[in-house]
């Protein structure tokens, strides 16, 4: 998962993309999605997010991204799924008991929602993976007017994902040699046995976020109005992009309200 | 104790190997020193010891146990591991319950774990501070913290990643010497350095590490007076033998002195008669 935030390099029609055409995807992605209820459809919406993947050459550093979304999205629904009662029941865990009741209705909702998630998350490691974040900061600032100090934060929390992995990395290997157990059975043993990796997770990113503050701030962070050494044009291939985009997002919706695709 | 054959390891899917084909024994009570410059491989191959890391190719074998085949926390009762960052471990309130977590994951009993506290605080001078809070302390105090939750476990083998690493002088030496009363009293004990003086005054074995190979492998003493080896790698001979071997180049005066004790012993040895080299 540290490829989360992680800029791949590649030479590719992606990556040539203005940082704001990609943006504008991942908004409209984000948009249809919570239009849409059907799974399939939303299904649909995330092979598009795989081939943008394929396109820009990135799609086996995605595979673990992609994975780990399902794995949650699968939990997600584990734990949605028996709480929805309405609709006809497909089966039943303990027949004739009706405990772990499936409806129709619980699972068509539930593998939306967990379709949705995936579409919302998934965007966003190939909006980072193919932007690098000097691009994204200029964007944000220079285009979209966002105040520096916000845009600054913005892209150094998802800068710092990685880093925290790492962290997370060498807590865990710590306490692992004290023969701590991460792997118990017993579900409430094993929830507790993350506060031996949190605890210090946080005091760590604390003392890091402090040390960065004092770098930054004896750099000459926050004084006075700053000025960019490099800009991101947004070229002609760039409203061509967003342009197909804007009009498949609404031929798509314009599908939805007559009630095609839902 | 330790037997290393034919190990190869790297990372993920990266085709670069880390480890190349490392081959050695260390027995039971043998104090030895892993050096090499960055990226040679030494944190890689301690990682190895206690199942952090697996071998992609050959074996490593802890006491009998293949640690391909062990889990870290089957190991943890044989092998001790002092990390270089005190804060990855720290996470309890007091002194007293993180040297204690560690026994607590083995099921001792209340009592042998209170007394193993206890005595793993005496050994590094943390007697006073075992009802404080462990993230107030100094780095160097925190180190000591780290190091006592490791013996608490009581370990046959102690590996140290840089353990002196942010400490002052004084303070390191402390930690040194409380590593060489284990050796004593017949630990085992593997550490990485960058501090050659460290190595001389402390390993009676070194091995040399570059690219994931070992270069060399021998005595404190035969590997320290190999300086041409040791440039391949970024390395350079402790200050003492340095001058030693400076001087060797003039009629040679001393032996193979590696620490200031060493070399102030030999020059009152001198005969009285030796001619003054140092500026002829």
């Amino acid at each position: 998962m540290s490829v989360v935030a992680n800029y791949i390099p590649r030479d590719s029609f992606v990556h040539r993309l203005s940082p704001l055409t990609k943006l504008f995807w991942s908004f409209l992605l984000m948009t249809l999605s919570c239009f849409f209820r059907d799974p399939v459809v939303l299904a649909g919406l995330f092979l598009s997010i795989v081939l943008v993947a394929l396109a820009a050459g990135i799609l086996k550093e995605m595979f673990p991204v992609f994975k780990g979304l399902l794995f949650i999205a699968g939990l997600f629904i584990l734990f949605q799924i028996f709480f929805i009662t309405d609709g006809r029941t497909i089966f039943t865990l303990i027949p004739g008991t009706g405990i772990g009741r499936v409806t129709d209705i619980g699972l068509t909702g539930c593998l939306a929602m967990g379709a949705r998630m995936i579409v919302i998350a998934a965007s966003f490691p190939i909006l980072m993976g193919t932007t690098q974040i000097k691009d994204l900061v200029v964007v944000l600032v220079e285009k979209l007017k966002i105040p520096y100090p916000y845009a600054f934060m913005f892209v150094t929390s998802l800068r710092f994902v990685p880093t925290f992995m790492q962290e997370m990395d060498q807590i865990i290997q710590a306490q692992s040699s004290r023969a701590h157990r991460l792997d118990n059975k017993n579900f409430v043993k094993r929830f507790l046995s993350i506060c031996p990796l949190a605890i210090p997770l946080m005091v760590t990113s604390v003392k890091k976020a402090e040390r960065m503050a004092i770098s930054m701030e004896t750099r000459g962070f926050g004084v006075g109005k700053r000025t960019n050494l490099h800009t991101k044009e947004f070229r002609t291939v760039d409203t061509a992009v967003c342009s197909t985009l804007l009009l498949l997002g609404v031929a798509a919706l314009a599908l939805h309200f007559k009630g095609i695709l839902m | 104790m330790i037997k290393v054959a034919d190990l190869h390891f790297k990372y993920g899917n990266i085709d670069l190997e880390v480890l190349r084909g490392l081959s050695f024994s260390i027995e039971k009570g043998e104090f030895v020193a892993l050096i090499g410059q960055n990226g040679a491989g030494k944190t890689t191959l301690l990682k190895q010891f206690n199942a952090l890391l697996k071998p992609t190719g050959g074996s490593v074998q802890i006491a009998g146990l293949d640690t391909g085949k062990s889990t870290t926390g089957e190991l943890a009762r044989k092998v001790g591991f002092l990390f270089q960052n005190p804060d990855h471990q720290i996470f309890m309130p007091t002194v007293f319950k993180e040297i204690g977590f560690g026994p607590k994951n083995l099921h001792l009993s209340k009592a042998e774990i209170d007394h193993r506290v206890e005595e793993a605080a005496e050994a590094v001078g943390l007697s006073a501070f075992l009802g404080q809070n462990p993230l107030l302390l100094s780095k160097g105090q925190r180190q000591r913290v780290a190091f006592a939750s490791v013996l608490s476990m009581k370990p046959e083998i102690l590996v140290l990643d840089e353990p002196t690493t942010g400490q002052d002088y004084q303070e390191g030496i402390e930690i040194m010497e409380m590593v060489l009363k284990l050796n004593q009293l017949g630990h085992t004990i593997v550490f990485v350095t960058h501090d050659m003086e460290l190595v001389a005054t402390y390993a009676k074995r070194v091995i040399v590490l570059s690219h994931g190979r070992v270069l060399l492998d021998d005595s404190c003493r035969n590997v320290f007076y190999h300086p041409e080896i040791l440039r391949q790698t970024n390395l350079f001979p402790p200050q003492i033998a340095r001058l030693a071997q400076m001087f060797a180049q003039k009629p040679a005066l001393f032996s193979r002195p590696l620490t200031v004790e060493e070399i102030y012993h030999e020059i009152l040895n001198l005969p009285e008669s030796t001619p003054n080299v140092c500026c002829s």
